[in-house]
């Protein structure tokens, strides 16, 4: 993999963890992409690797799908789709644009098996996920491990083929959520070595986020804008030392590979822009959601959001939105509010690499802007 | 708020299933399921786990209850259940001063929970209502010394004057 811009490590008290959990993981070295044996944390059994065997298969650099526009609808993602209805049979890759991947954030409130269970529900969170690259999730809770693989039976039900990450099972009390990843892997692969839990040795965060590396699938995968995920829910009751430790672990992952200068830290902060404190005052930070815009299905908070270092993230094409739920399936408050409490949030970026240290001359001439 | 009315005295059914879908009731009424604070954070030593699960959840969003409920909190802050007294303590703690009558019962908490997050939390609220008597503040004290890392930090700041 090229090499980026390297930044000096931070010292902090997140690093000897991450560090150990980085290395452990990798088994010896930076082994790069497309290792077929997934990552999975936490106590996922057996059967469900081999639920997903015909998944696990998939390997080497692929293409990708081909362009076919832009998502459905005038609106941008999610625009289309009533409250139990079905999606149209067209692969969730085919109707993203090539040269561009949509990242986002969706707190699933309590998603488990009383939502699995509920066929409107899962509908619409199924037609969610199809209109992203990649989604950063919180809140699955619950005891049992088959959540995430019967929701993945559902989204590539049309023949799309996603996959998932999931972490430990994290929480003070007895009543624990995880995190998740669930990313299209026609578009998106994740370098195996790099997934992990963050250490918190001070205790500072109530769960510890979760975070991985990605990068589009091209034919230049060396050029590939690559990046790191950090998954996160804030404790609604220490915000501001939350945000403070969030800080300190974004400056930690800007650090914690040379290659990799890209940190995007998303999920449930229970913070506005104007709560973010030390994060938001971050030299450089810039975080998408923004002024009147909410991200709560009640919309009066704007606590979900992406947050990206702006001068080293110049990938970022300054699309962002949040997906109402309500006006784009078209339900009542209430229905919606049995999918969550929570709109998704997301933002585009650029497949290619950013023209950090002159690089743009290394970048394929049709990828250029 | 005819709803909340039914999901709360759904919460006290035989059913576990009617219970749980009580509490995942209640947990999409958001801030208006702050009438319910108490019987949810009972809800939380329910055997049910789905019904343990949507009513912390409720409680997590909830906010801050009415200064009505202070009364019957207390009363579970020392429930034998970890989860029930967690989140009575969680909510005393957000009601802040108001919450000032509470603060023995808390520093025994913090004194004698043999649950880490509960002592914890009970630091936490310590500094959230303002530790003010002696035996909080003793408590605090101790637990500066000897406790977890959290907790330390939390008895840190609970007996920090500007954090009040």
């Amino acid at each position: 993999m090229t090499k980026k811009k390297s930044k000096p490590r931070k010292k902090g008290f997140f690093w000897t963890l991450i560090f150990t959990i980085l290395t452990a993981a990798s088994g010896g070295g930076f082994s790069g992409y497309l290792n077929p044996e997934l990552p999975l944390l936490g106590p996922l059994v057996k059967n469900i690797l081999a639920s997903f065997a015909d998944t696990l298969t998939t390997g080497g650099t692929g293409t990708l799908s081909g362009d076919s526009g832009f998502l459905d609808g005038p609106q941008g993602p999610g625009t289309s789709g009533a409250f139990g209805g079905s999606v149209p049979v067209q692969l969730a890759s085919a109707r993203r644009p090539a040269d561009k991947i949509l990242i986002a954030s969706f707190n699933i409130q309590v998603f488990g098996k009383s939502k699995l269970a509920k066929t409107d529900v899962m509908s619409v969170i199924v037609q969610v996920i199809r209109q992203f690259d990649i989604v950063a999730i919180q809140e699955i809770r619950a005891k049992e491990d088959n959540i995430l693989p019967a929701l993945m039976a559902m989204l590539n039900a049309e023949g799309s083929r996603y996959n998932f990450l999931i972490g430990p099972r994290l929480g003070r009390s007895v009543s624990t959520e995880q995190y998740a990843f669930i990313f299209d892997t026609n578009r998106i692969e994740y370098d195996p070595s790099s997934v992990g839990t963050m250490g918190d040795p001070g205790d500072l965060l109530h769960r510890e986020p979760f975070v991985a590396r990605f990068r589009p699938r091209t034919n230049f995968p060396d050029r590939a804008f690559s990046f790191w995920l950090v998954d996160t829910h804030t404790d609604p009751d220490d915000v501001p030392n939350e945000v403070a430790a969030l800080a300190n672990a974004f400056q930690v992952m800007q650090g914690a590979l040379p290659d990799e200068d890209d940190v995007i830290l998303l999920g449930d902060l229970n913070a506005n822009e104007f709560e973010l404190g030390p994060l938001g005052r971050i030299p450089g930070i810039r975080w998408v959601v923004g002024g009147n815009t909410m991200t709560n299905t009640r919309k009066n908070k704007a606590y979900d959001n992406i947050i990206f270092h702006a001068p080293s993230t110049t990938e970022f094409s300054g699309r962002w939105g949040v997906l109402d739920l309500q006006s784009a399936f078209q339900l009542s408050e209430e229905d919606a509010l049995k999918v969550s409490d929570h709109f998704p949030v997301w933002a585009e970026f650029d497949i290619w690499e950013g023209p950090h240290n002159g690089r743009v001359a290394d970048r394929p001439i049709a990828a250029r802007r | 708020m005819v709803e909340i009315k039914k999901y709360l005295a759904d919460l006290a059914c035989r059913d576990a299933g009617v219970r749980a879908a009580a509490a995942e009731g209640l947990c999409c009424a958001g801030p208006d399921a702050a009438i319910a604070a108490v019987e949810l954070v009972q809800a939380c030593g329910d055997d049910d786990e789905s019904v343990q699960t949507w009513a912390a959840a409720a409680l997590e969003d909830m906010g801050a209850p009415s200064n009505e409920s202070i009364i019957r909190l207390q009363t579970l802050v020392a429930n034998q259940h970890p989860l029930v007294a967690y989140w009575a303590i969680t909510l005393l703690g957000r009601l802040g001063r108001d919450a000032v009558s509470c603060e023995l019962a808390l520093a025994n908490v913090l004194i004698a929970s043999s649950d880490p997050a509960v002592r914890e939390q009970a630091a936490w609220a310590l500094g959230k209502i303002g530790a003010a008597t002696g035996v909080a503040v003793a408590a605090l004290k101790q637990a500066q010394e000897s406790g977890t890392a959290r907790l330390v930090r939390l008895a840190r700041e609970a007996l920090d004057p500007t954090n009040q």
